[in-house]
């Protein structure tokens, strides 16, 4: 049994693109071809093109898509708040563990140098996926919040003054805003935000109307995880180094699901979190330009993150190590790694335009729900949205919608606020449901979505 | 808000049966449009029929003065009895806690379940409009619950609660149901745990962000300690918000056009809504 997983997973040292062989013996003959009657009936798309069925030709990897919820077939929709992980992403894991565990960077014996091996090789993987030129770029952390907090502390407490602006949108998430107003109170700088237009997007004239030579930070996402839109964030990043500020990105929405390229998109530094693209929880990056790195402090003091120890002063490491004190989560890095790999044997561009199909007929679905009210832009040839909608349908509340889709339904589905409570207000409701999917899910379940929420809708308007 | 020192002697309740009625209508009509539901419809209704009037018979409340918590008084006339037979030696929360398990635990269906609590929100007294105020909200919940307590003469905690989510609402009538009239002793006895065979859409026990039981049943009992120790002279417990706790940054930030977040509490930050009312007490 051990012999066999350990044969099975025999990870790829050196390669960083490894596909899949599995899922690319999957020809288009092993589609279920039940699934077409389900195109056939909602709408005349006659010939639908072979990216559609990506849903159908993934789903054998996520086991845990593979269940019964309360009776019902699984529907996960809830991929925005963390996406599943794939088979080989769980077999990387266990093969660490059960093969060369060990702590990194600290041992010259056998399974020492392999662990850092495999764990710097996961930091390679990252940089290659978001094309950074040098893998010293990526820091790892536990998540994306824990990113956005460890620049706000390093580069932030280092460079912002008294007077100083820094521009985000209403629409940043908690794991933002928190960070910057606990910035801008010990450093005395000016949250600028950004408003919505009338179309229900941050406002992108507002962005140069606030630009100035005051503005030190920018600091705003790549893709709305409430309004499932886009910045035009390499714009941003011009109009931001036209006044001399730095741009982050907070990309948690846009790494797992499209090609983000840091070296064209030119930004500063980026964020992201692995539990949303496959990887497990516990690890996300920071990216910065090494420039930038190599002139902030620490944070954290610990091991590893130093050059010497004296007992009256310590000289601290280069990045990223300077940046990553204690022992670090390998085995989750390495999850991450392997998650990398999987999507990257898909390919992110096929990723991306699968979902592009999937958001444009999840939206128009929605939309013919009674009563519902979709937050953010309708999806058009030039308007970008992200697989995923927020919504309200009248006098409901969006949590009770969600408990009775997962309870008669077996529809796992997010309520609440989505960490955005600002944009919430802004759009003056408490909170909303969220249905986010990702390459895994098909149109049948948007389909089965759909039916599930009109009863859901019926059920309690009987209750009125 | 002082203690409560008036005493609603107003009888007006929904008697079981009529709720019964209005729910067995409701419950139809939904039925009739959606024959697909995986459930036995007849075994459903006698089921409710039979626990509803064993669950509501109890169940008392007074819409005639919203504003008031409708106390229970021990001297009052005959009419008002049916209102709390199972009201002997301090055995009245226990009994109803096990009546509400044993309830929710007869229903395997989860969607029964939800009907039930939905069946208890309809009959939550209406709430005052204008006890929906921040003071009042009970943060945490993924809801917007709101709640107010206050003691009596005779020293029982009264309570009432709203929300703007049918299924929380259901969770705060079955929590009134249960400790409406109770002394503070048994508010604070009960446990969360308790309460787990009512749950309708969370299988963790454990203390979650949204477990609006939890947040209600712990808002309940704290605001009731305050009370006590109020009574008793002492000062409330918590009667300062923990400065760290406040996240107000409305001084180094400006608004552009928009609402700007002044406020940002975190899930964790539970209670300070909680003593902020205790402070405008
Ligand atoms: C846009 C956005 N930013 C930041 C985060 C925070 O990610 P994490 O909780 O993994 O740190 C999320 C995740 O919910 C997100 O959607």
């Amino acid at each position: 049994m051990m012999m066999q997983v350990a044969m099975a997973l025999k990870p790829p040292s050196f390669r960083i693109l490894r596909k899949n062989p599995q899922r690319f013996r999957t020809s288009p003959t092993r589609i279920r071809y039940a699934s077409l009657s389900v195109w056939a009936s909602t709408e005349s798309l006659a010939d639908p093109p072979p990216s559609l069925f990506l849903g159908y030709s993934t789903r054998t990897d996520f086991p845990i898509l593979h269940q019964e919820v309360n009776g019902s077939k699984l529907i996960y929709l809830d991929n925005a708040a963390t996406s599943q992980k794939p088979s080989a992403v769980l077999k990387a894991i266990q093969y660490y563990y059960e093969s060369y565990n060990s702590n990194v960077h600290r041992g010259i014996h056998y399974l020492s140098a392999r662990a850092t091996e495999e764990y710097e090789l996961a930091r390679k993987k990252v940089a290659s996926f978001i094309n950074a030129s040098d893998s010293r770029e990526i820091i790892f952390t536990r998540n994306a919040t824990e990113a956005i907090n460890l620049f706000a502390l390093s580069w932030g407490l280092q460079n912002l003054k008294q007077g100083d602006e820094v521009i985000l949108t209403v629409a940043e998430h908690h794991s933002v805003i928190a960070p910057m107003l606990d910035t801008a109170k010990k450093t005395g700088a000016v949250l600028k935000y950004v408003s919505l237009n009338e179309d229900g997007v941050p406002d992108v004239n507002m962005f140069k109307q606030l630009m100035s030579t005051k503005t030190k930070l920018v600091i705003v996402h790549h893709v709305s995880n409430m309004l499932g839109s886009a910045l035009p964030i390499e714009d941003v990043v011009v109009w931001a180094h036209d006044v001399g500020a730095i741009v982050l990105v907070d990309a948690c929405q846009s790494v797992p699901h499209m090609v983000v390229d840091v070296q064209k998109i030119n930004a500063d530094f980026l964020v992201a979190s692995s539990h949303k693209m496959c990887g497990p929880t516990g690890i996300g990056f920071l990216y910065g330009k090494y420039h930038h790195l190599s002139a902030m402090p620490p944070v954290l003091g610990g091991g590893e993150m130093v050059a010497d120890v004296f007992l009256d002063h310590y000289t601290y490491a280069d990045p990223p190590s300077r940046f990553e004190a204690g022992t670090p989560a390998i085995g989750e890095a390495i999850g991450l790694g392997a998650a990398i790999d999987y999507l990257s044997g898909i390919g992110m561009q096929r990723i991306h335009d699968y979902e592009v199909e999937l958001a444009k007929y999840l939206y128009e679905s929605l939309g013919t729900v009674p009563g519902i009210r979709i937050y953010g832009p309708a999806p058009s040839e030039n308007v970008y949205r992200a697989a995923l909608c927020s919504f309200n349908v009248e006098n409901i509340h969006p949590t009770d919608i969600a408990t009775f889709l997962d309870q008669q339904h077996g529809v796992a589905i997010r309520s609440g606020h989505h960490c955005a409570q600002p944009l919430h207000r802004v759009l003056d409701v408490n909170a909303s449901a969220r249905a986010s999917l990702y390459f895994y899910n098909t149109r049948e379940e948007i389909d089965n979505f759909i039916h599930a929420l009109n009863d859901t809708v019926s059920f309690f308007n009987s209750f009125k | 808000m002082n203690s409560s020192s008036t005493i609603t002697t107003s009888t007006h309740f929904h008697s079981s049966s009529s709720c019964t009625k209005i729910l067995r209508k409701r419950y139809d009509n939904y039925e009739t449009r959606h024959s697909a539901l995986k459930f036995n419809a007849e075994n459903e209704k006698n089921k409710f029929l039979i626990l509803s009037l064993k669950s509501i018979k109890n169940y008392g409340f007074s819409p005639k003065s919203p504003s008031k918590l409708h106390a229970r008084n021990p001297s009052l006339p005959a009419e008002v009895e049916f209102e709390r037979p199972l009201e002997t030696d301090g055995l009245v929360v226990a009994d109803k806690l096990q009546l509400l398990v044993l309830e929710f635990k007869s229903l395997d269906e989860p969607l029964d379940r939800v009907k039930r609590l939905l069946h208890y929100a309809a009959i939550l007294p209406p709430y005052d409009e204008s006890a929906r105020v921040a003071e009042n909200r009970v943060v945490g919940c993924a809801t917007q619950v709101w709640l107010e307590v206050e003691m009596d003469d005779l020293g029982r905690m009264r309570f009432r609660a709203d929300s703007d989510s049918e299924i929380s609402k259901g969770f705060c009538s079955c929590l009134i149901w249960m400790l409406d009239g109770a002394k503070p002793e048994e508010v604070s006895e009960m446990r969360a745990e308790d309460l787990e065979h009512v749950n309708v859409g969370l299988y963790v026990k454990a203390n979650s962000r949204v477990n609006t039981w939890q947040n209600v049943l712990i808002s309940m009992q704290k605001r009731t300690k305050a009370l006590v120790m109020e009574r008793g002279g002492k000062n409330p417990p918590l009667l300062e918000p923990l400065p760290s706790l406040i996240v107000n940054h409305g001084s180094s930030a400006e608004a552009q056009g928009c609402l700007f977040p002044t406020r940002l509490v975190l899930p964790e930050l539970q209670t300070f809504d909680e003593r902020q009312s205790l402070m405008s007490k």
